[in-house]
């Protein structure tokens, strides 16, 4: 009995010892303290992301992470990547609710962020950027996109993407149209490419997001990005004249036809098969299909009949033709609990090599300089896009997905698709979205 | 009655499971209880709110209410092909003299698919663009004016997600009715032929009486799955249209972070199911004293 008493007061002294020792193992700095004092201690480090396991970004972070590792022994970056957004965001909001995130993680500029930056979970960038002599080396862009409203900055781009409307000239010759030169020429052209029998533009309706960017451009043209800034906080309205004419624009998208039948439930894939196919004829995606569109591998029946255009502009509108949707993608926040000198040294290593990495992989750097080295098999098509990167205006459109509180932008993709479908009315559209921005956004956003 | 130290034994072998129940759905639902009292977005301070959550889910939720609705329909639905198909399919069962094992392993089949693999099949059989299985059927049998996008069309998106499921559980329900019918003893089916009963009076005044402790419980498998159904439902529509009380409480905690409010309506799915099995309950008590 005695025994037993021992054994059952060691079992649990160890557990006590293991359980603090999980508690107090991972220190936590402040958000400015970007360069923590000690010796550099190799160790595992996880960054959690939502990117493309064969992608640009993973491939090149795999090989420095490697190559650091060789002078670090005990070191290795683990990636753990979950490419479907919503399902990652879930999965992101759920580990920081537990206060379990790695070291590196993945996150737009939401309010989300916004509330786990104001918590000191997050590492001031613009600091360490700063700090490590990397800040100048980025594209203005590329660190505006990153950025919360009040101007700080705490997440790292690693992309440089332009969004465009690529175009099968063949389909629209033979409807008989030309590329849209103002958003209002987009309905029109739709109807007379269905009256050929072509779908229009092909859409990722599953992803709900592409749909979302659609809503974002009127405003966008009206008034740049001040119209989504004001009524994320409900400060403005889906019924004030630039909200109704935006919701407007939408419901005639879907009235003349522009989305294939059932596009709500269509996946990224099958949205591009659609255009690659030569069945749909426009396809608004970014630069990160290059490899896609802008190869040989592409048939050349489709191939050689794709070209693009920029975002159309509206009649006397606030922005110009080069200003449109150009993200950095999502940025990598950097955990304060965990943030060590390996971390900062690991970090300060990876983003000198990146941009000569990245680049070797067809893609844009976020940072100037180091430029971009197409695939042997690039068309001429894939060159244009990629120096439209040096060509983007001043002001960038902001997604609304990162923009919104996130009750408002769940509801605002659900109630889309069902305008653009026509099972809502403009009328009931903005009342439901004005009634719901104004329960939650002022909230999401109060000081 | 079992002597002394055979109730001690009883007891010392029921604390285990008693305790990983205690743990594993008392306590969520206890946390769930509590969680609803607060506004939490999981980062920010729990702020009390009292009954606010389930006033906004009584009085201000317009969404819920319509989840609730589709909920109620999605139930139906499944019951009919659950329930339903399986009564139908185990009747029929007892009729075959060959080939019973071949049918009840391919009528099981959907049960032991992964919900995944039935998720990406029946998005496959609705798809429109590419065309699916089942506009394609419709298009070859001269109906194609009724193909469309069904998971897309708001006015059949709750049925084209209901089926799938409908579909996958009527094999196992099939399996326990046939079981149950199986057990009749053949002694009382031979009198009730020999007393000239037809077809249908022995099932309806023989068999099925018979059966009524093993339909209860089937009645109440059914309900419950149906009531907390999810998986299917959101792998298919993701909660765009047709929304369940299920995928709409998963989206308030895990996308909109509004944890308080998703623990009230989680606790509201508890309370409906312990109804509804309570309903069953008392309706079947009340035809059997009848």
């Amino acid at each position: 009995m005695r025994t037993m008493k021992t054994l059952a007061v060691s079992v649990l002294a160890a557990a006590a010892l293991v359980l603090s020792g999980c508690g107090t193992s991972t220190s936590s700095v402040k958000p400015d303290d970007v360069n923590p004092e000690g010796e550099i201690k190799p160790h595992e480090i996880s960054w959690l992301l939502s990117r493309p396991v064969d992608g640009g970004v993973i491939t090149a972070m795999k090989q420095i992470a490697a190559d650091y590792a060789k002078d670090h022994e005990g070191f290795e970056l683990k990636f753990i990547t979950t490419p479907d957004r919503p399902s990652y965001i879930q999965k992101l909001e759920t580990l920081a609710a537990a206060n379990k995130l790695p070291e590196l993680f993945d996150i737009d500029a939401t309010p989300f962020a916004a509330k786990l930056a104001k918590k000191g979970s997050m590492v001031d960038v613009e600091a360490m950027l700063k700090d490590m002599g990397l800040y100048d080396d980025y594209r203005t862009s590329a660190l505006d996109y990153q950025r919360f409203d009040d101007g700080s900055l705490y997440m790292v781009p690693f992309e440089s993407q332009v969004e465009v409307f690529f175009y099968n000239k063949a389909l629209l010759a033979k409807a008989g149209v030309d590329i849209p030169k103002t958003l209002d020429d987009i309905p029109q052209m739709c109807a007379a490419l269905n009256k050929a029998g072509i779908t229009p533009i092909t859409m990722d309706g599953q992803d709900m997001w592409p749909l979302e960017r659609f809503m974002a451009y009127y405003p966008f043209r009206e008034s740049g990005n001040d119209y989504i800034k004001k009524l994320k906080k409900g400060e403005a309205k889906l019924s004030d004249e630039t909200g109704r004419k935006a919701v407007q624009w939408m419901a005639d998208l879907g009235s003349s036809g522009c989305f294939q039948e059932g596009f709500s439930s269509t996946g990224y894939a099958d949205a591009q098969a659609l255009f690659t196919s030569g069945k749909a004829a426009i396809y608004n995606t970014g630069s990160w299909d290059l490899p896609t569109l802008g190869t040989e591998d592409l048939d050349a029946s489709v191939r050689d009949q794709i070209d693009y255009f920029l975002l159309p502009v509206t009649d006397g509108g606030a922005t110009t033709q080069n200003e449109y949707v150009a993200p950095s993608g999502i940025g990598m926040a950097v955990n304060t609990k965990g943030y060590d000198p390996l971390v900062r040294d690991f970090l300060k290593y990876a983003l000198e090599q990146y941009p000569k990495v990245y680049g070797a992989t067809g893609q844009v750097n976020p940072t100037t300089g180091d430029g971009t080295t197409l695939p042997s098999n690039a068309t001429d098509l894939y060159q244009r896009v990629v120096d439209e990167s040096d060509n983007v205006g001043d002001v960038t459109a902001m997604p609304w997905d990162t923009q919104l509180d996130s009750t408002s932008n769940t509801r605002l993709q659900q109630e889309l698709v069902l305008l653009v479908q026509g099972d809502v009315s403009v009328d009931e559209f903005i009342d439901t979205m004005d009634g719901v921005i104004a329960e939650n956004g002022p909230k999401a956003f109060a000081e | 009655m079992l002597p002394y130290r055979s109730k001690k034994s009883v007891l010392i072998f029921l604390l285990p499971p008693l305790l990983f129940y205690g743990l594993g759905v008392l306590m969520p639902v206890i946390q769930s209880l509590f969680l609803s009292f607060f506004e939490w977005d999981g980062i920010s301070d729990m702020q009390f709110v009292g009954l606010g959550n389930y006033a906004k889910m009584f009085a201000g939720d317009a969404v819920f209410w319509q989840a609730f609705g589709n909920s109620m329909i999605y139930m139906m639905i499944c019951l009919v092909l659950q329930l339903g198909g399986a009564l139908l399919v185990a009747t029929l069962l007892m009729q075959l003299t060959r080939g019973r094992e071949v049918i009840k392993t391919l009528y099981l089949l959907p049960a032991v698919i992964s919900t995944v693999a039935i998720g990406f099949l029946f998005q496959r059989i609705y798809s429109m663009d590419p065309v699916g299985l089942l506009n394609r059927l419709l298009q070859v049998v001269g109906l194609g004016d009724l193909a469309r996008p069904w998971l897309s069309d708001t006015h059949t998106v709750l049925a084209a997600v209901s089926v799938p499921e409908g579909w996958r559980f009527s094999g196992l329900y099939m399996l326990i009715i046939y079981a149950a019918f199986m057990s009749i003893l053949a002694e009382i089916e031979e009198a009730a032929k020999l007393d000239g009963v037809n077809e249908w009076q022995l099932f309806a005044k023989i068999r099925f009486p018979y059966i009524r402790p093993v339909w209860i419980t089937t009645v109440v498998m059914a309900v419950t799955y149906a009531l907390r159904g999810f998986d299917i439902p959101y792998l298919l529509s993701n909660g765009r249209h047709g929304q369940l009380v299920t995928t709409y409480m998963y989206r308030t905690a895990f996308t909109n972070t509004n944890y308080g409010y998703a623990s009230a309506m989680s606790v509201f799915i508890v309370v409906e199911c312990l109804v509804a099995v309570g309903l069953i309950f008392g309706l079947m008590k009340r035809k059997v004293d009848e």
